[in-house]
């Protein structure tokens, strides 16, 4: 029911965030791969200290293809009540990126950034330039591609080159063929060939 | 080589250049999970403390751009596997904004998502207290914070028909109205819950050994909390009363009165306490939403396109029929935008980054775990402390691990 069944349904959105104005209550900002680390510092001195978020979104037919949004939170850096807290603002901040551009490390201003950003290095591929330790860190060391792109597929390029027996030949299948789809006499065969006709020496050539 | 009768303290043992790397975990019973922690220690000190993450990931995020909005909410509960009705309410109130219906939900439904989700709160935090003290050598507290939580589970199980994972909230409202005599064992819960809180801050809070191994021990100061991105208990601890159901109420957090317990040492004791006031927080705003729950009314959106038709009225009705199967066969459509929710979890600000581009299914949901960044704080608190006040740090900053690997 619900994979690959239901057909895409028409009128769909290439770039969602430009289509509707803001829903919730955070002032949303657009910025240049270029400018993000003078905005992000400025930001940070005007009050913004707390990154709440970074993660990144694979627009994959629009241009640029990617977009890395951050998270901000004004927050006072001593200890405060529950007055002095209020309702502190919210900034998301867009930042559209190219296949194959990089992004300034933010990990000096927040440290917070570190682990953000390898995750999002290791799920879409995107470098971010000056980061201390730069390397995946959800996925194994040695996985090839970012599973978070939208042409990556669901299932992982390793099992679109090893399908499963279709099931449509199942009729043809005899009982007892093993799953690699190679028939009980092919497999017996194969083992009279390689041990001889004669059986293993052990056994004495009489039984199996 | 003479034996020196005094004990060796780690100042006379290391010395300059005499480090050396020790993987602790992923299968250390105090790591709560599958937790590797390289350290470089000298002696028994820590130099470097780096957490390898990563070993329970299973690719949450990405499925759940190939399932539709409703099924997307099962795999959001499985994140955090202890708190599974916060992670459901930060996706649904997501959707519910996207979708432009938040206004519409009906005042029961507000009241029973607070109920389920503050119950979660004290479930999830009796595993913490329970682990937490094991981890410290006191095995009693883990059985008396287990059977208060079994209490919950069953009114879990009662309400959505599972103990874990209920998928009891859904878009539109929830799924069902509250079972009869729900409200009764509620009672008694509220009833039996002060003197089993008395008994556990009896058997830890004066405790002179839980007192020695937790006071002073993973200092976390305001300004390390806030460049760490430390949210929720952790950051209440260290003083800043910054939470989300005060700072940007939800689901009707505004009706209710609690306040927010804080603490100013930042110690690991800080957080413990911190913890321990908001479970009794936790059961005021319980007890006010059980009050709030006496008048009867409708638990879900009257909007059959988001939320499927009751089910005796499919027999009757072909509209009806038409609409459940439209629902289930092919979910509903979202109004393509973003939007970011928060709630307050367990653990701290929890949030769901969501974009549709007008489909049945959602085109990116970026969580923003609240263990991920809590435990990332452990890289700064670590160096310099030993490696037994590791394990205290790592139960004070109550990681889970479906949610930091995702």
């Amino acid at each position: 029911m619900p994979s690959t069944q239901t057909p895409p349904i028409a009128g769909t959105a290439i770039d969602p965030p430009g289509v509707r104005p803001a829903i919730d209550d955070a002032v949303i900002e657009v910025v240049d791969p270029k400018a993000l680390h003078a905005r992000l510092e400025a930001l940070r001195a005007e009050g913004y200290t707390m990154l709440l978020d970074l993660g990144a979104v694979d627009y994959l037919e629009r241009v640029p293809r990617f977009e890395v949004v951050y998270h901000l939170l004004k927050m006072p850096v001593a200890a405060a009540t529950l007055a002095q807290v209020g309702t502190p603002a919210r900034l998301r901040l867009r930042c559209g990126l190219k296949e194959g551009e990089h992004l300034p490390t933010v990990s000096d201003l927040w440290k917070s950034a570190d682990w953000a950003e390898r995750e999002v290095f290791d799920l879409f591929g995107i470098l971010f330039d000056g980061h201390p330790d730069l390397r995946r860190i959800q996925m194994p060391h040695d996985w090839e591609g970012h599973p978070l792109r939208k042409d990556y597929p669901l299932r992982g390029p390793a099992r679109e080159r090893s399908p499963r027996p279709a099931f449509g030949l199942k009729s043809n299948v005899q009982a007892g063929t093993p799953p690699t789809g190679r028939t009980l006499e092919a497999l017996q065969q194969q083992r009279i060939s390689a041990e001889g006709p004669k059986g293993h020496e052990l056994t004495g050539g009489e039984s199996e | 080589m003479s034996l020196s009768a005094t004990p060796l303290t780690p100042e006379i043992v290391s010395h300059e250049g005499n480090s050396m790397v020790l993987s602790m975990g992923p299968q250390h019973p105090s790591t709560h999970g599958v937790l590797q922690i390289m350290l470089e220690i000298e002696g028994e000190s820590v130099i470097k403390a780096e957490p390898e993450i990563g070993y329970l990931h299973t690719g949450i995020e990405k499925n759940m751009e190939n399932l539709f909005w409703s099924h997307g909410q099962t795999n959001a509960e499985r994140m955090d596997y202890l708190a599974p009705s916060s992670n459901a309410l930060c996706y649904v109130l997501g959707v519910e904004q996207l979708l432009g219906i938040t206004d519409r939900i009906p005042e029961r439904a507000k009241h029973i998502r607070v109920l389920n989700v503050e119950l979660t709160r004290i479930a999830s935090h009796c595993v913490w207290l329970g682990t937490h003290g094991i981890d410290l050598g006191a095995i009693s507290v883990f059985f008396y914070c287990f059977d208060l939580r079994e209490n919950i589970l069953d009114l879990q199980e009662a309400a959505g028909g599972a103990r874990m994972h209920p998928n009891y909230l859904r878009v539109g409202g929830v799924n069902g109205d509250l079972p009869e005599g729900y409200l009764e064992r509620v009672d008694a819960l509220i009833a039996k819950f002060p003197g089993r809180l008395k008994e556990l801050r009896g058997l830890l809070q004066a405790n002179p050994i839980f007192q020695d191994r937790t006071i002073d021990v993973g200092i976390l100061s305001v300004e390390e909390a806030v460049a760490w991105s430390v949210t929720g208990p952790a950051l209440r601890g260290s003083g800043v009363a910054y939470d989300v159901r005060k700072a940007f109420p939800y689901s009707g957090y505004d009706q209710y009165e609690f306040s927010v317990p804080t603490r100013t040492e930042g110690d690991a004791y800080a957080r413990f306490l911190v913890r321990l006031d908001e479970m009794e927080e936790s059961i005021k705003i319980i007890a006010q939403a059980r009050e709030k729950l006496h008048t009867p009314g409708p638990f879900a959106i009257d909007d059959p396109k988001i939320f499927p038709p009751p089910k005796e009225t499919i027999a009757l009705s072909m509209e009806a029929l038409i609409h459940h199967f439209k629902i289930v066969s092919e979910g509903f459509r979202v109004p393509p935008g973003d939007v970011y929710q928060a709630v307050e979890g367990p653990r701290g600000e929890l949030g769901y980054y969501l974009v549709s581009n007008g489909e049945n299914r959602p085109y990116r949901v970026r969580t923003r775990p609240p263990s991920l960044y809590n435990l990332q704080a452990l890289k700064g608190m670590a160096p310099g402390n030993l490696i037994a006040d590791l394990v205290v740090m790592i139960g004070s900053l109550d990681p889970v691990f479906g949610e930091v690997d995702r």
